[in-house]
Formats: structure tokens, sequence, C-alpha cells
């Protein structure tokens, strides 16, 4: 990808005189899940850096831990010691109990992300928040506890816009993590390379940009990192950590762990890696030329490493808005469902069966990322599998929950949400949609693909629309149903994918 | 305009992607499309082979421990490197005189003492990369250490496999039941390919919403990107032709062998059932995840090696009792090996070659290649003696009919796997 500015010019603001309602929806569908016209008529009129200052404000949104997890908590410590105690069919039995509740809690802090997500006003933040998770990989099939991976995400909102070096050194403390890549199991007389590696390749310089020596040596300088038994909480043992010297990127100390992170700060490549990581996340499956990278990543290095300046620096830019990146870039299937929810006014549905088995099957079950890579994303988002569940999920926005159909527990959470203002889980008669079947076929073919689709489309395309709706009968009933039944289809469609 | 739009929408998903994916675009999908275009796609397509072979790839993801898949019981080293780990002399399943397979493989040793299963020892490539993504890259795009390639072995043997490309362009040359395409699928020209997850349900099925969605796909992509619009637009088209008829073969598939009750059996059930209903598929890839044992081992590979090990045993018996096993190789490999010395974890780290099984009816069974020797010292990696790009260059050119060197770009001494 060769974009038409130079790298000189790539990173400079966009001029204000600029801004204008495609650049506003672009904006809006990139740094969070789609662009509602309200959304965008408010962008307008307040300009391109008030809109950044909203979308990324000073004050992290954090998600309250949701009460299943908090009650996982709370219970550990007394279920630990019961485990201990109890014996064969019992033990079984309790095991089960264990698991069940573990998965009780992680339901319930996936459905409380989406909904608190899915708020147009916190949707860039929370994006953003996915994006370090993406970078800070952790996985609970490996953490195994809701309140670890619910700490971890804590984690990464508080040190969201400040300083990098910060958000890595909180992470390396962070429960979740230690778990995940054993800083645990890392001892003064037998270190365990995997976060050292990690730190090293995936979290800030990148492959090639380090030895397996660095490595080696690093793994000694995070020995002591353990967690607390049952509950979050990062204990750092002083007779487990090697205070001797260590030898890194040419350096000698008796460096710490966050003094490593410091040490890996300093390399230049430290710089290119985050935007290179951001590049791939929020604006092209193909990465930008070295000399791209290299100038902002020089740029933000010299300014100190501030996420709050890089953010704004990167969705200011005049890259950013760069025709080359319009319609080029696949929704993830997060960005897909949480868009859609939007775009359809909706609200999510407390409800796993209806929530989360469509999140794992378009491929991206939250806080299970395919490793410690996390998630490729572009293209391999798609295959016949994934987008067969992207249609099935909005025939199921489409289709009323059949209540008698729900168990007792589904019903309580249904009736708790709706008491919470949450009640538009689908698209019922008196959606506004409606309203598009009093309009001429070629009027509401328009509304539906303009409204919905962030790509230009081709003539046939509507047409093949517009087609749809005037058949086969003038009757106002016949017409409202295929009003929606089209609208289903354009929300399946190809173009529907692309932002 | 668009009322006759499926009188000329391309009749086979082929077509499609012949006309839209060379250039010719827009045209394709115009009532003008010219006829000798279509004719001249349809000529280029071979000839149906009746018994085509068919390999199945299983991906033992996250760096399967070697050592104790195949141990050798006779070397004190192998002792002094796995103190707590090692597994007792009388524990394993005997294959010769100094190596046994690990305990939980018993039905995977069955199939040894049938000749049914090649073991190839000590696999790896010069100058091994210790990190998961890249080795498995180097394994799935069958590149050296330096090298990085933009498509996949896989897709490369599509791309060469002069004879093997389905005529029916309905039906996928590969099919993988994994979340993702695999690397290995990544080819230069378009294929069709099929992927799918195990346990996916049935799909409500509408008619009338398939045919307006065939009509969006076949509307040209355009904008700034068309290329990904494209690739969109394929894999739809792709995935309303197949799915119709995958979910028919699956549902209707009566096994001939009891499979165990987990997802990995469960996609290679799916497999069996696919090459039972005589799809042309020719490589299929499933994988098993797990192997990343850096902590616990003992427990955590041994219930994965019963799954590899029951799964694999059950699909054995499934294919021969369809009279199918002729027909088919399964082969597995993993991105590395691990550390021959365990950690403080009881676990092991990233290590280096590793054996890998081969099985089938038609497969040489026994041991091949020689094993590692483990005179190392702390934190030494093992050094290869098969490269795995032998095993490949075997498979492709015995077993799927096709040109290595064309595929691999260079010559590897092969190996009598088949």
């Amino acid at each position: 990808m060769q974009p038409a500015l130079s790298p000189s010019e790539a990173w400079q603001p966009l001029p204000a005189n600029e801004w204008n309602s495609n650049h506003a929806r672009h904006l809006l569908r990139r740094t969070g899940w789609t662009a509602r016209p309200a959304e965008t008529d408010r962008a307008i009129a307040e300009g391109l850096n008030a809109t950044l200052d909203r979308l990324f404000p000073e004050q992290p949104t954090l998600l309250p831990k949701p009460r299943m997890v908090a009650r996982l908590e709370e219970e550990a410590a007394a279920l630990a010691e019961k485990l201990r105690t109890t014996v064969g069919d019992a033990r079984r039995t309790l095991d089960r109990q264990t698991r069940e509740r573990s998965q009780l809690a992680i339901q319930d802090l996936t459905i409380k992300w989406l909904q608190a997500a899915a708020r147009p006003e916190n949707a860039a933040f929370a994006k953003w928040v996915l994006f370090l998770s993406d970078v800070y990989v952790v996985s609970l099939e490996k953490v195994r506890n809701a309140a670890f991976i619910h700490e971890h995400f804590d984690i990464l909102a508080r040190n969201a816009l400040g300083g990098a070096p910060e958000l890595t050194k909180a992470v390396s403390r962070s429960t979740a993590m230690v778990l995940y890549l054993d800083l645990n199991q890392n001892q003064r007389k037998a270190p365990n390379e995997n976060f050292a590696r990690e730190l090293f390749e995936l979290f800030v310089l990148g492959e090639g940009n380090y030895t397996e020596g660095d490595i080696k040596e690093a793994a000694k300088a995070f020995t002591g990192y353990r967690t607390r038994a049952n509950e979050p909480g990062f204990r750092y043992v002083e007779s487990q950590h090697d205070p001797g010297p260590k030898t890194l990127f040419g350096e000698t100390g008796n460096f710490t762990g966050d003094d490593v992170i410091d040490l890996a700060y300093r390399q230049k490549a430290a710089g290119r890696f985050l935007p290179h990581e951001m590049v791939k996340f929020y604006l092209s499956d193909e990465a930008l030329p070295e000399e791209y990278l290299a100038t902002l990543g020089q740029e933000w290095r010299n300014e100190g490493y501030s996420l709050r300046t890089l953010v704004r620096r990167f969705f200011g830019s005049r890259l950013f808005f760069a025709p080359e990146f319009r319609g080029n870039f696949i929704k993830s299937p997060v960005q897909f469902y949480l868009g859609l929810v939007q775009d359809l006014n909706l609200d999510i549905a407390p409800l796993p069966r209806f929530t989360i088995n469509p999140m794992r099957q378009m491929g991206q079950l939250l806080y299970t990322p395919p490793n410690v890579r996390g998630w490729l994303g572009g293209r391999s988002w798609i295959n016949s599998a994934t987008l067969s569940a992207r249609r099935q999920l909005v025939e199921t926005l489409f289709t009323p929950i059949d209540e008698r159909a729900l168990n007792a527990d589904e019903l309580i959470e249904l009736v708790a949400a709706r008491t919470n203002g949450l009640q538009n889980f689908t698209v019922g008669e008196q959606h506004p949609l409606a309203s598009l079947a009093k309009l001429d076929p070629a009027e509401a073919a328009a509304r539906l693909t303009s409204d919905f689709i962030a790509v230009s489309v081709a003539r046939d395309f509507t047409a093949s629309v517009q087609q749809f709706i005037s058949a086969p009968t003038p009757d106002p009933r016949q017409r409202s149903r295929r009003v929606r039944r089209a609208a289903v289809a354009v929300l399946q469609s190809p173009e529907y994918q692309l932002c | 305009m668009s009322s006759n739009r499926n009188s000329f929408l391309p009749s086979t998903r082929r077509e499609f992607l012949s006309r839209s994916g060379k250039g010719i675009g827009l045209l394709a999908f115009s009532q003008f499309a010219p006829s000798f275009l279509v004719e001249s796609t349809r000529a280029a397509a071979p000839a149906p082979e009746k018994d085509r072979s068919i390999l199945v790839l299983v991906q033992l993801a996250g760096g399967n421990d070697g050592l104790n898949t195949l141990v050798p019981f006779e070397d004190a080293n192998y002792y002094r490197l796995r103190p707590t780990l090692g597994i007792p002399q009388d524990k394993v399943l005997r294959v010769s005189d100094t190596l046994g397979l690990h305990p939980s493989c018993g039905a995977m040793h069955g199939l040894f003492k049938e000749g049914k299963i090649a073991l190839v020892q000590n696999v790896g490539y010069p100058n091994p990369n210790r990190s998961h993504f890249r080795s498995t890259e180097i394994w799935e795009t069958a590149s050296s250490s330096e090298e990085f390639l933009g498509t996949g072995w896989v897709g490369r043997f599509m791309d060469n496999a002069c004879a093997g490309e389905p005529p029916d362009g309905h039906d996928p040359v590969g099919i993988h039941i994994t979340t993702g395409l695999p690397q290995s699928f990544l080819s230069a020209q378009d294929h069709s390919t099929f992927g799918m997850q195990p346990n996916i349900g049935n799909r409500r099925e509408n008619e009338e919403n398939r045919k307006l969605l065939e009509s969006m796909a076949a509307a040209p992509a355009v904008g700034a990107d068309g290329g990904t619009a494209t690739f969109l637009k394929h894999t739809l088209m792709d995935a309303l032709v197949t799915e119709k008829k995958v979910q028919r073969v699956l549902g209707d598939y009566k096994p001939a062998a009891a499979y165990p009750g987990n997802p990995f059996a469960n996609s290679l059930r799916s497999v069996a059932a696919l090459i039972a209903a005589g799809m042309p598929t020719r490589v299929y890839f499933v994988s098993l995840g797990g192997f990343d044992t850096h902590s616990n081992q003992m427990t955590q590979q041994a219930n994965l090696l019963t799954q590899l090990s029951d799964g694999l045993a059950a699909f054995q018996k499934d294919l021969e009792g369809h009279r199918l096993d002729d027909q088919v190789s399964t082969m597995t490999f993993s991105e590395f090996g691990r550390r021959p010395n365990e950690n403080q974890s009881r676990g092991t780290d990233h290590g280096t070659a590793a054996p890998l099984f081969v099985m089938g009816s038609k497969i040489k069974g026994g041991l091949h290649g020689t094993p590692p020797s483990l005179r190392l010292e702390r934190n030494q990696d093992i050094t290869f003696s098969t490269d795995f790009r032998q095993v490949y260059a075997t498979m492709l050119s015995q077993w799927l009919q096709c040109p290595a060197e064309a595929v691999l770009g260079k010559k590897f001494p092969g190996l009598p796997l088949v």
C-alpha cells in the first residue's frame, strides 16, 4: 500500500476546512462501530478536534464489575477451601459447579461489555480498549477466571490514554497476564521465557528487534512476579527475584522488570510498533511502507510515548482521511454486531444464546483470541462458515424472541434488562424501517443502501433491492414485509461487511 | 432490468470466479458476456479422475512435545532431561527396541502394528524459529527460516495441480474445518475452498433471501478497493452454492465407526462424510489445539494425544468400512517440538524438531528417519535430521501426483512413505 501523501505530509493534521460529512462518517466508523446520521451531524457541527476530544475522553469509561463476576470473586476463597476437603463424586460435582459458575460470570461480563460498548458515546473508547486487548492478549482458555479478565480490561482502560511504558508496566502486573504468559512460573533458578519473549515480539518491539539472548536476560528480570490464590491481585516476591546483573540491548545492570520495559521503549523499534498495530487494526490489511511508520514512530518517541498524543495524531491525520482508506476494510465480528445494533437502534439482549453464540460462530468470541498474537483480522474474518454466521445474526435480529421458549433464568434476565430501559432487542413491526414501505420502491431501495452501506454500490445492486421490494403486488402488508426482507439482505450483503 | 438476472448468473461458481477474477470483471455479469469465454472456461477444466488421492492435514497447534510422543526409553539422557515428565519404560507402547509411543496413543499403536502408520522421526528445518506464529508460518508456507512467502504449500499445490482441480466448480479443492483460513491454503490464483466450524448447527435457509443475495453478489464491486469487495462477493457466492450441499451430506452420513464425542473427532467425521459423498476435494485441513504445554504438561498432553489417537483411529476405521481407505492419507504437523529439558513448571518451553505421523492403508508404515541425539546441555535444542519439506515433497509427488519442485521451489529428497 503506497499512500499518495508523502511520509512527511501523512501525519499532518487534516486542515479544518477539509472537514466534511464523508470524513465524519469515516472517523465514526473506524474509531467506533458505525456512523448514525445524528452522530455524524454532531461531529460536523463540533469539528474534528472537539470530536476527537469527545471520542477519547480524559476520564476512562470503566466497566463496573458485573454481578456474577463479583459473586465469583467473593466465593472463591470458600470454594477453594471446600475443594481441598472434598473427594470422590462430591468433588466431581463441586468441580462441575465451579466451572458453571465461572461460565456464568464470563457470559455476564461479555454481555455487559457489549451493552456498554454499543452505546454511541462509549464506542470509540471501548474499541480502543479492544485494540489494546488485541496487543496485550490474554485468553480465558488459559486464565479461566472471569474476575481476572475483568481486572485485565480494567487495567487496559485505566491506562488506555496515558503513557505507553506505564501501560506496559501495569499489564505486566495484570493477574491474567501473569497467568497467561507463565510469569508466575518464572523462577530465579529456572526462568520461564514466555512473557519476556512476547513482551518484545508482540507488545513493544516486534520480531527481529531483539535477540534470543535479550529474552533470556529479560526473563531473569521478571522473576518474582506472582499472583494471589483466589482473587485478582499482583504480588512481588523479593526472594524469587533474581537481583543479579543482566545484559540486554547492550546494557548491563541489576535490572528489574520495569527497567527492562524502559529499556525496550528506548529502542527505536518501539516507536514504530504500536502505530504498525494501529494501522492493521484501524486502517488497512496492508502494512504501510516502513518510512511512514518511522516518521510517526520517531515523533511519538520524541514526545515520550503518550498514547493520547498518538491517538490524536493518528485519527486526526491527513493520511487517516486519505481516499485510499475508504471502504477497504472488513468489519470485525464485534464491529459487525455492534454496528448492526446501532444501525437498527437495538439493545443487546441479555441472553447468551442470542449474543454470545453468534460471536463464537462469527469467529470472535470475546476474551478468547486464537492465540497470543490476537485476532488476525482482515480477510481472515471471512470464510463461508463465518459469513453464514453473520447472515444468521441478521436473521436473528429480525426475528422476535419467542419468550415462551426461554428458560426461567433467561426470562429473569430479560425482565431485569427491561426495567433498566433496554427493550428493543429485535426489529419489530413498529420499527422505523416500516416507514420505508410508504415510499416508492426506488426511493426505499436508495435509502436502505445509503443508510446502511459505507461503500459505493453498483447500480445493479440497488436495482435488485428495488425489484425485490416492488414485486409482486402493491398490497401494503406485503410491501412492508418485503422492505424488511430487503433490509435483511442488504445487511447480509458483501458491501455491508465493509467500512 | 433485473427481471431476468438469474438467467445470466454464472451457472457455476467456477465460471463466476474465472470471469470476474481475471480482469473480465463487469462484463461477466452482463448478458452480453461472450459465450466463447464460458466455453473456454469449461474446456480448460480437466476430466474428472475416478480414484483421486486425498490428503488430510491434522494440525497439532501449539507445538507438540515430540520427546514424550515418541519416547526414547533406552536413552539415559532422556530421563536426565525429563526428571518429572519422563515416561517410564514400562509405560510406553513399544514400536522398536528403543522407542515407544506415549501411553495415550493406544489406538494409534494398534494401527502402527498393522503397518498403517508411519512415524517420521525428528522432523524440522535449519535455523529453527521458536515463535509460534513464525514457525507455523514456516510450516504452512513451506519456506525456509529466512524467507517469507505469501502463499501456502497447499495453495501452491492447488495452483499447480493440473489434474487436480475439480471440473465442477461448485466443489471446493480444499476444505478446512477451522475458524479461519489456514495459511497453508493461501494461493496465487483463485480456487474454490470451503471452511466450516465443528458443531455448527443447521441454518434456516430462505430461498427468496438466497436469490436476492445472489443478485447482490453478482453486482460488480465499485469503490476505492474493489479487491476486498470482490473477495467478499466470491466468498458469498461460494458459500451459497456449497453450503446447501455440505449440510445435506453431513446430515445424511452414516459412519462405519463410532467417533469419540469431541470437536476434533467431529471434524474428522465431517471429513469422512464429505469424502464418502464423492466430493472431489483433494486436501482437508483439521486442527487440534492446546499443545503449548509450558506448565503441567503431563495431563494436558495425555488428554490431547488421547483425542488425537482415538479420533484418527475412528476415522481410519470409518474409511475402511466405506472402502475409501486406499484413497486417503492423513498427516499430522506441529509448528515445533519442545525443549528437551523440562522447565520448573512441569512443562516444556518452545523447541525445535519433533516426529510426525502419516496414516493410511497405502502408507509404508513403520519408523522413518533417524532419532535425535539427546547428548544436550541444559536449554540446548534437538537438531533435526529430516526436513519437513522432504515429507511434503514425498506427499506431493508420490501421493498427490503433483510436481513437488514447482510447489516447494526446489528439490528435496523424498522418503519411502508411499
